[in-house]
């Protein structure tokens, strides 16, 4: 590939980014929590649709799942149950958390958690617990912006480049708008990947078959590899048991920027609506998957498999195309890695350092604007750069990670009798636990690593939690009233009951 | 407030609720067993076809959702 076409369309597609982000502000002051960290709670239903749905579609889509596709076939389609999956707990959840913001005030899902268990120290653990998969995954997010911006410059650019270059771009329209640039942005980089995918895909499958449907693709690789079109797939390494516990692990992932887009909707019956149309927009995973299996032929020396995409195009698709596939795999980067910054900025300002530092609500939220500067600069670009291992299993650990914080939804949601003791002791017994298994001993038993932490995490908390106090009744009412109103009318007081037994 | 666990406490919310389970257990094994076949379906892959089948029948089981019990906010 020679024409520079590709570079300048990615390189035009940050430009109109930076635009959207930027305009987003709208002459609105950011200096609160509440506008930077939610955008005011102002987003409809067609804009939450876009926001929760281009951030959860990301490099994975047009370079990890190929890649999946490529190496291993069917395997890869774990993900797309699992996205259905996290709909439904938007579905579920999202109305009962925004409610919990537009009531209580919060705007991280971490000051949700202090607040319920009247724990701050909680709060931070969970905060903190959280970020490492949230920093996992902008970290793999930022390294496959930079790697698009590397083979779309044929090398001109390199990978420090790059990442300073995307991070740079997040990182002014971050401070300026915050929460609202997100949501901007998302909606644009969101309708252009599906087309963008929905174009590659089936351009791919007419170049490489002459049909302009996928059928013929998979006529092939059933005759030439049918190991490929069940499970444990081409790699033999996903086992029923890997397949079913990454799913449940990652659709109980409770990411901090899922929580934060959930309180930027306007009402709880817009989270419900957008949640409800959001399986619709996760056909843009099939075609990036298709030219997976098509490149099983086309490309049987690739060395990388997560660039089959990109490889397949630069080798057989108009320069116009190959454009517009590196503006469309960078949309899906940048929209999943600026929510997942955005977020840990805030949580670190709002969870950790406001209770140590006693900082009033103003000071937190400047800061936590500035925090992204350190963040981005000092711990994403340095990983990106050294672009650590394998991406999915960046983001796999990152899920495994999250999931761990389960109990202090469990006690939010479902369990009044739930304990601050309870939690932590639960989230701390599992991170070590889902450490050891997805890094020293990874996945015994082809389980995944965070399912044995949960299996490990849900008996301590149940266990400790009966053994400490509660938090108050009056909090307790509070959020149950939210979280299950149906559920008050018995006489009974859970913490009365605790503490006449304990008395 | 009562100690146990949250449930629904209407017939639509356990409606609701089964409709949740089903859809979940049917991405997962056993169901996905029963899928895991080396066949095509309409030109596609059988566990593909599956996948979304489920993936689509989260956005049915939320309008029913909808339907049942959303205006109404509880349950």
């Amino acid at each position: 590939m020679t024409s520079s076409m590709p570079l300048w369309i990615t390189i035009g597609y940050i430009a109109i980014a930076m635009v959207i982000g930027l305009v987003a502000r709208g002459g609105r002051r950011m200096s609160s929590l509440e506008e930077w960290g939610v955008a005011g709670r102002s987003m409809g239903p067609v804009t939450l649709y876009l926001l929760i749905a281009a951030g959860s579609v990301s490099a994975y889509t047009f370079m990890g799942a190929p890649g999946w596709a490529f190496a291993k076939g069917v395997p890869v389609l774990y993900v797309v149950i699992y996205l259905g999956y996290l709909a439904l707990v938007a579905w579920y959840f999202g109305p009962k958390v925004w409610a919990f913001g537009a009531r209580f005030g919060h705007v991280t899902q971490a000051s949700a958690i202090a607040d319920r268990y009247q724990s701050p120290a909680l709060g931070a653990l969970a905060a903190l617990v959280m970020s490492i998969g949230s920093i996992a995954y902008a970290v793999l997010q930022t390294i496959g912006s930079a790697y698009i911006l590397l083979v779309m410059s044929g090398g001109a650019i390199p990978v420090w480049a790059g990442v300073l270059l995307v991070l740079s771009a997040i990182a002014i329209y971050l401070y300026v708008s915050g929460q609202r640039a997100i949501g901007k942005t998302n909606v644009f980089q969101g309708v252009l990947m599906i087309v963008v995918a929905w174009i590659i895909g089936l351009w791919s499958a007419h170049t490489a078959t002459g049909e302009w449907s996928f059928s013929a693709v998979f006529t092939l690789v059933l005759e030439r590899n049918p190991d490929f079109l069940v499970l444990p797939g081409g790699g033999g390494d996903m086992s029923f048991a890997f397949w079913t516990t990454s799913i449940i692990v990652s659709m109980l992932s409770f990411m901090p920027p899922v929580w934060t887009q959930w309180m930027s909707g306007t009402s709880a019956r817009t989270i419900r609506l957008s949640a409800t149309l959001l399986p619709t927009y996760y056909l843009v995973i099939l075609p990036m998957i298709v030219v997976g299996f098509i490149g099983i032929y086309s490309l049987p020396g690739l060395a990388r498999a997560d660039t089959v995409v990109l490889e397949y195009a630069m080798a057989h698709l108009p320069a116009v195309l190959v454009g517009l596939l590196g503006a469309g795999t960078l949309a899906a980067s940048m929209s999943s890695s600026e929510p997942f910054i955005h977020s840990v900025a805030l949580s670190w300002s709002k969870d950790v350092l406001q209770p140590w530092f006693k900082i009033s609500d103003a000071r937190a939220g400047h800061l936590a604007r500035w925090l992204i500067f350190p963040l981005m600069a000092l711990i994403i670009a340095p990983l990106a750069i050294a672009e650590p291992g394998n991406l999915v299993m960046i983001l796999l650990i990152g899920l495994g990670f999250a999931s761990q914080v389960l109990p202090a939804f469990i006690g939010m949601f479902f369990w009044p009798r739930a304990t601050a003791w309870g939690v932590m002791a639960g989230i701390l017994s599992g991170f070590v636990v889902t450490v050891l298994l997805i890094t020293i001993w990874p996945h015994p038993l082809g389980i995944h690593g965070g399912f044995w932490g949960l299996m490990v995490n849900l008996p301590v908390f149940l266990v400790v939690s009966r053994l400490t106090r509660p938090a108050s009744a009056e909090v307790v009412e509070r959020f149950f009233r939210i979280a299950a109103p149906w559920y008050q009318h018995s006489t009974v007081d859970a913490e009365k009951v605790v503490v006449r037994a304990e008395s | 407030m009562r100690p146990t666990f949250v449930r629904p406490t209407s017939w639509r919310g356990w409606l609701v609720l089964m409709g949740f389970v089903s859809v979940i257990l049917a991405g997962i094994w056993p169901v996905i067993g029963w899928v895991n076949q080396a066949v095509l379906v309409a030109g596609m892959p059988k566990l593909l076809v599956w996948s979304y089948v489920v993936l689509l029948s989260c956005s049915l089981v939320m309008w029913l959702g909808n339907l049942l019990i959303g205006e109404r906010g509880d349950d």
